[in-house]
């Protein structure tokens, strides 16, 4: 973001913009930026608040009023952060037990048809609106891949590409479920309950340990799980372990 | 929330390891004219495209465009880094890229004009020189705009 800033900046066109790291930003002094007290992934704070918006836009916009830079302005209004206790209510109940004595194919297959009809609710709801699709796989081919690797104990080392944007659109896919019912969620709700509870986040966290054990793929585990969902700086506090995986 | 303080240790030593020095002689704009005349362009490093497009890679340092007359909730995200909240922008497009916000400003002509093209780019992987070549692309094609100011937006 700040490199952005400084290159059009150069180039003679004027910047202003977020800061969700202000130490980051502090070291790079882009020209100008407006640090806000939000969480990763949400630079205008709360969704759905118009106002709230709009009053952080202005006081990003209010800096190019500056005669001179660079300028890192503090914004002043936390956004309220939901309550992590209470706000989320499962919309199913997770079978975590069924992976001793099933394959992952039809836990995770169960598991999606669980909570298909709650993210077709969370479609209407949202009008439409989907992160899922990335991949070119439908979630249930999806499901049914991950399902397959994880029964026979192998990595996509040769699909890494196709990895990628298939577990994003898993994780999307559960989290749209998860949050079907109107309201705004605390994202570490969402994230206990995907990781903690779910078949899919346990078997992340597998693709998550075997990609973090093999040389020279450690950083895929960085795309699978974040350092908070697994508890630990990324790939530190795995316990590795030989890794005797396939390749596919 | 992002203040160093509240985070743990693990999480306090990575954020401060992404500090890095200015990328040269600190380059700095005068504004010519005021809001209400200028044209201001959305640049998000959010990693957004829409679903026809190529997705980002792993470390991409490409960007993609999103036309003013876009429909942004068709918008999907591919970004390498899984350590920011998605369900904000699952909810609420504008929360990462707010062009609906930006429609308002200049209904209420807060702003002179908006952009016929913003871009999105994917903020991860890559050392900040990575990005001159393409920043140098969009800001020619900005002139070609004649963009006046970008509203830049991490996630």
């Amino acid at each position: 973001m700040s490199a952005l800033g400084y290159y059009l900046e150069r180039a003679g066109i004027m910047t202003t913009g977020i800061s969700l790291v202000r130490e980051n930003t502090q070291a790079m002094q882009p020209p100008r930026a407006l640090w806000v007290p939000f969480p990763l992934g949400r630079p205008l704070g709360i969704p759905n608040d118009i106002a709230f918006q709009h009053r952080v836009i202005r006081a990003a916009l209010a800096l190019l009023d500056y005669d001179e830079g660079p300028v890192l302005v503090d914004y002043p209004e936390e956004a309220q952060a939901p309550n992590i206790e209470t706000n989320l209510a499962c919309p199913v109940s997770f079978n975590t037990t069924t992976t001793q004595e099933q394959s992952w194919h039809n836990v995770l297959g169960e598991e999606l048809a669980q909570l298909r009809p709650w993210y077709e609710l969370s479609k209407r709801r949202r009008k439409g609106r989907t992160l899922v699709g990335i991949s070119e796989d439908s979630i249930e081919d999806i499901l049914a891949k991950l399902g397959q690797l994880l029964d026979a104990n192998a990595l996509p080392t040769k699909n890494l590409k196709w990895f990628k944007l298939a577990i994003e659109d898993a994780k999307v896919f559960y989290i749209e479920a998860l949050t079907a019912q109107p309201g705004d969620y605390s994202a570490e709700a969402i994230e206990q309950t995907l990781w903690h509870k779910t078949a899919l986040g346990t078997g992340l966290q597998i693709f998550y340990e075997h990609f973090a054990a093999t040389p020279n793929l450690a950083i895929v585990a960085r795309l699978i799980a974040s350092r908070r969902a697994i508890g630990a700086a990324t790939g530190g506090a795995i316990t590795a372990r030989p890794t005797d995986n396939k390749e596919t | 929330m992002v203040r160093l303080s509240d985070l743990p240790d693990y999480e306090r030593k990575h954020l401060l390891e992404k500090n890095m020095p200015p990328l040269g002689a600190l380059p700095w704009c005068v504004s010519n004219k005021p809001l209400s005349d200028k044209r201001i362009a959305l640049i998000t490093t959010a990693g957004l495209h829409f679903r026809g497009d190529n997705a980002f890679d792993f470390a991409d340092p490409t960007f993609r465009p999103i036309a003013t007359t876009d429909n942004a909730n068709n918008l999907v995200m591919s970004h390498s880094s899984a350590n920011f909240d998605r369900s904000g922008f699952v909810e609420d497009v504008n929360l990462v890229f707010p062009l609906q916000r930006f429609q308002e400003l200049l209904a209420e002509q807060t702003i002179g004009s908006l952009a016929d093209v913003h871009y999105s780019f994917m903020g991860a992987g890559l050392m900040p020189e990575m990005y001159e070549n393409s920043a140098a692309q969009v800001a020619g094609l900005l002139k070609k705009d004649q963009v006046d100011a970008v509203f830049l937006t991490p996630v």
